[in-house]
């Protein structure tokens, strides 16, 4: 081959290369600032495995899936995590007035769509209802960056290292923990 | 030696034995109190001087060995079990955590069954604005009722014998993120009760209650315009920085006492020589300093009060602009005894933020205050204006870390109460070693959500333990012996005066050491650690009793009753950092113990 | 002079007039001594470097002119030797001038100031929040987005970030300063005429830092003193049926979560502070006016006015939305 035959096939890989590159990093995900303003109503997600007769099978709510491989939906989700105090009582995942979220022990269940109806509902031994105090979707923005806290998520979406004290391991280090029954923290809970 | 020399010498020593008798009981200790019958423990502190001393002596150092589980009995609940047990002639009395059920148990029939039960049925939801584990302090008894708080901020009298409702005060919101988990105190016909919260951005009051009806006498709160404090012209403050007017506004940033903290969750001690009550403050709110410039008076002190009409008297200001969470909860000891030879009534405090104060009780002069663990965080306290000299390299700032302070949040010494024993004349304190990073950041204020702002983790401090017993000498002002706990330790104290102090250890031993020397003489492993109040009665047949509640939990427990997750260094307002061990050394519990010599 | 080279002559000469028309957001109209001292560096700088640019052409020019045809040059050594000379002490003795100029009017910048107002500014994505700091801590206030000073007195600003860096700047008052997370800066301005100004952001700080403008108010003492104390009442109480109703609104829902308001239950941080909200000119950091028909559709979808602000499109009725709206326009 001659030099310049050469030179020209560089030329159009690298720029070829180039190309594939800039493409790949345009719209990598969508980012939904705009939400719909009008309340939208929510099927309420099952909380107890057990059916009686027949199991009726249900598809999980999409929009849950798209919150949690959201990368901006989750760091979102970290701002309001704080904004909202809920490290006040979950700290950075390890708990503290209350449980852990960032292990596989979940009372009322760790699918995202059962977080966010955690978070809207309230849950009787002292998790506040924020029905009516939060747009659904900074409901879904959080339940998504709960779900980054166990390692749920995609790693290319979940948040790395927050600035600040270093206290616990990245989202991104965290294995993924799915959630687990079993849970052996319900047994304190004490009968009203 | 002739005869002569032989009878002055004699003479002297017995002028010498005679001055040491009356040295020892110049050791009064505390004043002329109401003194319940001796056998009986009716209120969480024994007595209104707050001295956790028992009277009986029929287990001592040599017979302690023998002592033996007589009953036990199980609560139910199995969470931080920091109450008190209360007994009256042949019942005891002790309440749980939330669900706040109140057993009375029958001392006079083997094995102690149950007499009735009282469950008031509080609102679960309080559970999400307790802080610090679900725990109540315990009960009271007065004038044939028994006395509880219940976590969603009711106050209830129970008729003590067939365990029916008297009355039943509401005087907390938990929709403003208050609760109550402190033991009341019933003086002069009045019941005292404080909120808990300043976690949660509540205001903080004590109130007293009419203890036949339950109606409201009056209420003060530690926060705002001197009418709501109910400073009138009896406040006289002995130190310049607490003379004014409206301090409890002009010292915070518009509208931020009314949310500033404040609360009385602790101890609150009474003398009746001077009729005045005195009780501490929590710490302002939020943590993070810098959203509330001041000295964010009335926080972080001590205030004496007239018990009948809640009008302040004096007010002392342990931590101003407190930065680093030190409540001023702690119980007081009302003492008399001498101070630079001069024998004066004074207050002693063994203080959350690391110093051992000695105080005129009638005036509120510091008259001396020494550190009393490793403290960093305070420089010293300056008697002549009464502040406390913060160190500027422990200061924390938003946006970073700042490193090693010490003592950490939990302060030289939490809520756990000591206790002293006119014998020896020492406090016996238990207490913790514990240092922390903090960084504090802006937090966002949503009634019925923390109000914090900041991120800690606790660790051990110098030498390794967390845990210490310190029997410390308030008129020499120095330890006078010392024992090092690997785990904190978060347990009341008992003196007794067969020269026993006992106490609780977080992975359950209940120890009696000496008195005079803290050599260990007896310990028993309970099923759960042990963070309650140890009591010790007579009971119906003469024999002494010594009871304790066995059950980890609390703010230094939650590990194990919340199941928190150690990676997360933060966990447990820091505590995961500091006892990342606990759930390998116990589980949760809620068993009543009760322990005697064989018969 | 040419057709072309008037034309020339006026498009320049235009556009250095009408720099100096902007007396709002101009470096090339200070109003404070700060802006003045650095404005004096830039004037020395375009009137020296201005005329040497000028010379330097002229001097190629004539060189290259001088040198047509031949192939190189033919300037005795000793012209040479002089012209270089000469030259290097004139851009010598010039920097140093420059360099004079520049020390002195830095020292001027970050000289010490006598009985400051105390600021300080905290940068937030995309607004501004200001707190007026007094030694009296119950005398401090705090507003969003604008920022007031008296006149003939220095203004001690602390700048502070609790997101990511950003840059206030304030042209006709002072230079740039960063506000860094967990780092304070500080600028001070001392402004000396009355007026309206505006200052933005100067550091790229996320999707609406086009939209993050601060409304800069000089006024006399007198009327500043009563702005201040203004300031420091609560928000006004609510009389009619809609704005009681706008009140317990605005409290019971999603906005209480996020904002405060002086002697009301709403205590939120995060957001701009609405104690006064009426009495300012602008809403969303300079994006748009403030008057009842842009705060409405404000309100009811804040992302269609500016994608990506931290303020949610919450779900109103629209009675809800009227009262609430109504209520804030109330807080003047």
């Amino acid at each position: 081959m001659s030099s310049r035959f050469r030179s020209d096939v560089a030329s159009i890989v690298v720029v070829a290369l180039t190309l594939a590159a800039l493409l790949g990093g345009c719209e990598r995900e969508r980012r939904e600032y705009h939400s719909s303003p009008t309340a939208t109503a929510q099927p309420h997600p099952r909380l107890s495995t057990l059916q009686p007769g027949d199991m009726l099978s249900a598809p999980m709510d999409p929009v849950g899936l798209h919150f949690e491989n959201n990368a901006y939906h989750i760091t979102q989700g970290g701002r309001l995590y704080r904004w909202f105090n809920c490290n006040g009582c979950h700290a950075n995942g390890g708990g503290s007035i209350g449980p852990a979220l960032m292990d596989a022990q979940w009372r009322y269940g760790g699918r995202i769509d059962q977080i966010h109806a955690s978070i809207l509902e309230g849950r009787p031994n002292g998790m506040p209802s924020w029905r009516g105090k939060m747009t659904d979707q900074q409901a879904w923005q959080l339940s998504a960056y709960i779900r980054a806290l166990s390692g749920n998520v995609r790693k290319d979406a979940a948040p790395s290292r927050r600035e600040g004290m270093r206290a616990t391991p990245p989202p991104t280090r965290i294995p993924s923990q799915p959630p687990r029954s079993g849970d052996d923290s319900a047994q304190t809970v004490p009968a009203p | 030696m002739g005869f002569r020399s032989a009878s002055v010498f004699g003479f002297r020593l017995a002028l010498g034995l005679l001055l040491a008798v009356v040295a020892t009981s110049a050791w009064c200790g505390p004043p002329a109190v109401a003194k319940a019958a001796d056998g009986n423990w009716t209120m969480p502190a024994r007595d209104y001087a707050s001295t956790r001393f028992s009277p009986l002596d029929q287990v001592n150092g040599s017979n302690v060995a023998k002592l033996k589980v007589e009953f036990t009995f199980s609560t139910g609940v199995n969470r931080g079990q920091e109450a008190a047990p209360i007994v009256v002639g042949s019942t005891m009395y002790i309440v749980t955590p939330f669900p706040n059920v109140l057993y009375a148990l029958d001392l006079s029939k083997p094995g102690a069954p149950q007499k009735w039960k009282y469950e008031p049925h509080p609102e679960p939801a309080a559970q999400g604005v307790a802080c610090c584990d679900v725990v109540n302090r315990g009960a009271v008894y007065w004038q044939g009722k028994v006395i509880i708080n219940t976590l969603d901020g009711n106050t209830i009298a129970v008729d003590a014998d067939t365990g029916k409702e008297v009355w039943k005060t509401k005087l907390g919101d938990i929709n403003k993120g208050e609760s109550v988990t402190m033991a009341p105190l019933v003086v002069k016909g009045k019941v005292l009760v404080g909120n808990s919260g300043g976690e949660f951005g509540v205001r903080g009051w004590i109130a007293a209650l009419d203890a036949d009806s339950g109606k409201l006498v009056w209420k003060a709160f530690n926060t705002g315009p001197d009418k709501d404090v109910l400073i009138g012209p009896d406040f006289k403050p002995f130190y310049a920085s607490d003379k004014g007017t409206d301090l409890g506004v002009k010292s915070w940033p518009p509208d931020a006492w009314k949310i500033g903290g404040s609360t009385v969750w602790g101890w609150i001690s009474y003398d009746p020589e001077l009729d005045l009550i005195y009780y501490g403050t929590g710490n302002p709110g939020p943590w993070n300093p810098a959203q509330r410039p001041g000295a964010n008076k009335w926080t972080s002190g001590l205030f004496a009060r007239d018990p009948d009409t809640g009008q302040a008297r004096w007010f002392y200001q342990f931590s101003p602009h407190d930065l680093h969470d030190y409540d001023a909860v702690n119980e007081s000891l009302l003492l008399d005894m001498p101070v630079n030879g001069v024998r004066r009534k004074v207050l002693v405090r063994p203080e959350r933020n690391g110093f051992f104060y000695v105080m005129d009780r009638a005036t509120g002069q510091v008259l001396s205050a020494d550190p009393y663990g490793y403290e960093n965080a305070i420089l010293r306290v300056d008697l002549k204006s009464g502040n406390a000299i913060y160190n500027p390299a422990m200061q924390p700032q938003a946006g970073r870390v700042t490193r090693h302070i010490c003592p950490a949040s939990p302060g030289a010494k939490d809520w756990n109460p000591s206790a002293f024993s006119p014998r020896t004349g020492l406090v016996y304190i238990p207490h913790i070693n514990l240092c922390q990073d903090s960084e504090p950041s802006e937090v966002n204020y949503i009634a019925g959500t923390p109000y914090v702002g900041a991120d800690v983790r606790m660790y051990a401090g110098p030498g390794g333990n967390r845990g210490v017993f310190t029997a410390w000498n308030p008129v020499t002002r120095k330890p006078a012996w010392e024992i090092k706990e690997d785990l904190p330790l978060w347990s009341g104290a008992l003196a007794t005066a067969g020269d026993l102090v006992f106490y609780g250890t977080m992975d359950g031993w209940f120890k009696a050491v000496d008195a005079r020397t803290g050599a260990l003489k007896w310990q028993f492993k309970t099923d759960s650690g042990i963070i309650g109040q140890p009591v010790s009665y007579r009971g119906p047949d003469g024999r002494q009793y010594i009871a304790v509640l066995s059950g980890v939990g609390g703010w230094a427990g939650a590990i194990v009753v919340g199941n928190l997750d150690p990676r997360d260094q933060t966990a447990g307002g820091g505590w995961v950092n500091a006892v990342p061990d606990l759930k390998d050394k116990t589980g949760p519990g809620g068993t009543l113990y009760v322990f005697a010599l064989p018969k | 002079m040419s057709q072309r080279g008037l034309h020339w002559g006026i498009a320049t000469g235009s556009i250095a007039l009408l720099a100096a028309c902007n007396q709002v957001q101009s470096a090339l109209a200070p109003v404070a001594d700060e802006s003045r001292a650095i404005e004096r560096v830039w004037d020395l700088m375009l009137w020296i470097c201005g005329p040497m640019y000028v010379l330097v052409l002229l001097a190629l020019g004539y060189a290259l002119w001088r040198n047509r045809g031949t192939g190189h040059g033919r300037a005795s050594d000793r012209t040479l030797w002089f012209g270089l000379l000469g030259f290097t002490v004139l851009t010598a003795g010039l920097l140093t001038v420059l360099t004079a100029q520049s020390y002195v009017q830095d020292r001027r910048l970050h000289a010490p100031v006598v009985d400051p107002v105390n600021v300080r500014i905290t940068a937030k994505q995309w607004w501004w929040q200001v707190e007026y700091l007094d030694a009296d801590p119950s005398k401090q206030f705090t507003t969003a987005n604008e920022l007031h000073l008296p006149v003939d007195r220095p203004a001690r600003i602390e700048l502070r970030t609790s997101d990511v860096i950003h840059s206030l700047w304030i042209p006709v008052l002072n230079g740039k300063e960063d506000l860094i997370p967990g780092h304070a800066n500080m600028i001070t301005m001392t402004p000396r005429k009355v007026g309206r100004y505006r200052g933005q952001c100067a550091e790229f700080c996320g999707l609406q830092h086009a939209n993050m403008a601060l409304d800069v108010r000089v006024d006399d003492p007198r009327a500043f003193a009563a702005w201040q104390s203004h300031q420091r009442m609560p928000g006004n109480t609510p009389t009619t049926r809609a704005t009681m109703a706008g009140r317990n609104d605005f409290t019971a829902t999603a906005c209480a979560m996020c904002h405060a308001i002086g002697g009301t239950d709403a205590g939120g941080v995060v957001g701009p502070n609405l104690t006064h909200l009426a009495s300012r000119s602008a809403l969303a950091a300079g994006a748009m006016p403030l008057n009842r028909g842009t705060l409405e559709t404000w309100i009811a979808d804040p992302q269609r006015h500016k994608p990506g602000t931290n303020m949610p499109a919450v779900p109103l009725q629209p009675q809800q939305l009227s009262d609430i709206t109504d209520y804030l326009m109330s807080l003047n």
